[in-house]
């Protein structure tokens, strides 16, 4: 019957509860979006960051991270790969040699990394080919091939099929310079990286830095991130003495873009949510204030303040849910499309590319945040509730039907 | 065997005491058996309506005490007083009587529901109390839809409901017009005499006193009279 009431009640003031009403689909739909399209937005920050830059995990030499010194590499590389290939939870691997140099032109130089790669192995995982936007891939018995990104060529002011000086600090401790054709220009959504990475092919390095077929990095992309932790204990346990990282190590920024932003959504989550309330504390004042004389005739008849506390927390909590089916329905719908079609943001590319960002988001939510969200709503009512339903504690029945 | 139903002795109720006292009530002593059709009459401001919230454990008086049926009710606090009048008083009031949202059978079922009766039991009692109301073809009516009358014909029904010790109404006819205000006193005369029903108004209206067996008169919170119209004979018409 209390829930008959309470639900009567809502009605009694179709208009006011329907503005409230309204005030939850719209905060409750503008949240979840909110919500998904951070969520989407990190998403993408992280599964470029893993399938295109620096893959679930990386193997090195425990030395070899501190200052990149080309002598930490790794003396068991192949066997580790080997076994990394063999494992099913492992999507794709290469070995690589990273070396911290200098490019240069006639026009300037900048620092860099140069990338070492395995063409084929890198292709499978950071799709290095993808990104290409002008050139070619690197191409079977060519040596000294260069792959460089359009803000470094214009820097430097090279052009597609010029040559471009790589130096950098052979085994011994040589400086090593040596001539490069550029053969392909790439881009990916990472301005910075962009900019300080080039690519070139193992083999032409390998010479040039007295290397003996050996690695300093191993990269390993997983089918899922869920297998991370497992994989990285096999290695531990099978290739004790070399260091393995998972992404959140290797690029810790990316790690903290991802609790930073979650923390940043749950802060707007709480002001709108904080409006709400405001909106549900008004209501309901109203609702309380005007049904004095009533809640004073309940009291006199015999109905327990706790029972009037439970109504109007009822009345409340009824409220926010008959607002909720449509702003889920709302939301749901709007994330369902833009998933498909993403959100573009192309006027602000440079922007969101100097941050690492895709300029087209796709929102994303999971059942946990999407429970969270709920269950703030919810929290939300009944602690609006609450002060509308103290004051009905303090009535007195005489005095209240009075008024 | 012992009828009394409710005794007020020496009942105060002080406003403003620490600065220029008003007695709303000045010492006012009240003995009610069962069955008495009462009617409590005085000029505004008189006490009637604090008199009427004193015995009804509405309000609770500065000095004195109510016992009703055997128990001292100014020292009951909280819920207890609250369970109390569920299961002892049935009120009646002037206006904001019934509970807008509900039909009139759920108005009269909810105070069994508060007292938490069985359901086969409430609706037995609600279909003979709307019944002995005549409002038995009005059941699935909200107040919204009944008439001034009919909506008080209601509240009496459910303050029968729980099967009170007595029923304080509260002006029960002061919105009503003539035909429905002789209607409901007839409906309330007739519980009264067929089921020993004890009433207790409080009113201004000449047509309650005129067909109350007794008549209390307030002034200035004391009562000046408190007799029968000679011409009722204390019986009831």
């Amino acid at each position: 019957m209390l829930l008959k009431i309470s639900w009567r009640n809502i009605w009694r003031n179709k208009k006011r509860s329907i503005i409230i009403i309204a005030a939850v689909m719209t905060g409750l739909s503008a949240g979840i979006f909110l919500v998904a399209f951070y969520n989407g937005m990190i998403e993408q920050r992280v599964n470029t960051a893993i399938q295109s830059e620096i893959s679930h995990l990386q193997v090195h030499h425990p030395g070899f991270t501190n200052d990149y010194d080309i002598n930490f590499s790794l003396k068991n590389g192949a066997a580790i790969l080997k076994q990394v290939q063999a494992d099913p939870v492992v999507k794709a691997t290469t070995g690589r040699v990273i070396i911290k140099g200098m490019i240069a032109s006639a026009a300037g130089s900048s620092g860099i990394t140069i990338n070492a790669v395995i063409p084929e192995q890198e292709g499978l995982v950071t799709r290095l080919p993808g990104k290409l936007v002008s050139g070619n891939y690197f191409g079977a018995g060519k040596n000294n091939e260069l792959l460089i990104s359009q803000k470094l060529l214009n820097k430097l002011k090279l052009k597609l099929s010029n040559k471009a000086i790589l130096t950098f600090q052979d085994k011994e401790g040589n400086i090593t310079s040596a001539a490069f054709r550029i053969i392909g220009i790439y881009k990916t959504i990472n301005t910075p990286y962009d900019e300080t990475n080039v690519f070139v092919k193992i083999q032409d390095i390998d010479s040039l830095a007295g290397l003996n077929n050996q690695f300093n990095e191993i990269a390993i992309l997983l089918h899922s991130n869920k297998t991370l932790k497992a994989t990285r204990l096999k290695l531990s346990t099978a290739f004790p003495g070399i260091t393995i990282k998972p992404w959140t190590e290797i690029s810790p920024e990316i790690g903290l873009t991802v609790s930073v932003s979650e923390q940043m959504v749950f802060i707007f989550m709480g002001i709108i949510l904080l409006a709400l309330a405001f909106g549900i504390i008004n209501t309901m004042m109203m609702a309380v204030l005007e049904r004095t004389r009533e809640i004073g005739m309940l009291l006199a008849l015999g109905m327990n303040k706790i029972k009037i506390f439970k109504m109007i927390l009822m009345e409340t909590v009824l409220l926010v849910i008959a607002g909720c089916p449509g702003g889920i329905a709302f939301a749901f719908t709007a994330i369902a499309i833009t998933k498909r079609t993403g959100i573009s943001f192309k006027k602000f590319e440079e922007v969101y590319a100097s941050f690492g960002y895709s300029d087209i988001v796709y929102p994303s939510l999971d059942r946990r945040q999407f429970g969270l969200i709920m269950l703030l709503v919810i929290l939300t009512a009944i602690i609006s509730a609450l002060f509308p339903a103290w004051r009905t504690l303090r009535l007195k029945p005489a005095a209240s039907i009075r008024k | 065997m012992n009828n009394t139903v409710l005794d007020a002795h020496n009942l105060k109720r002080v406003y403003d005491e620490n600065t220029i006292p008003v007695y709303a009530l000045n010492g006012v002593h009240l003995h009610i058996v069962r069955g008495e059709f009462t009617a409590i009459k005085g000029p505004s401001g008189s006490g009637k309506t604090t008199l009427l919230n004193m015995i009804g454990g509405l309000d609770e008086p500065t000095e004195g005490y109510v016992n009703i049926n055997g128990t001292n009710i100014t020292q009951l606090k909280g819920n207890k007083l609250i369970n109390f009048r569920l299961n002892n008083i049935g009120f009646v009031f002037q206006s904001f009587n019934l509970i807008p949202v509900l039909t009139a059978k759920e108005n009269i079922e909810f105070i069994m529901l508060l007292q938490k009766r069985p359901k086969a039991e409430r609706e037995q009692r609600v279909k003979e109390l709307l019944k002995e109301v005549g409002l038995a073809d009005k059941a699935g009516k909200k107040p919204g839809e009944l008439s001034g009358g009919q909506q008080q014909r209601v509240a009496v029904a459910r303050a029968l409901a729980p099967k009170p010790q007595f029923i304080l109404a509260d002006e029960p006819t002061a919105n009503l017009d003539s035909v429905s205000a002789g209607n409901l006193l007839d409906m309330m005369a007739k519980l009264n005499r067929e089921e020993n029903m004890t009433f207790i108004f409080s009113t201004h209206d000449q047509r309650v006193i005129d067909r109350a067996r007794r008549v209390i008169t307030l002034e200035d919170g004391k009562i000046v009279n408190d007799t029968a119209p000679a011409s009722l004979d204390h019986t009831l018409i």
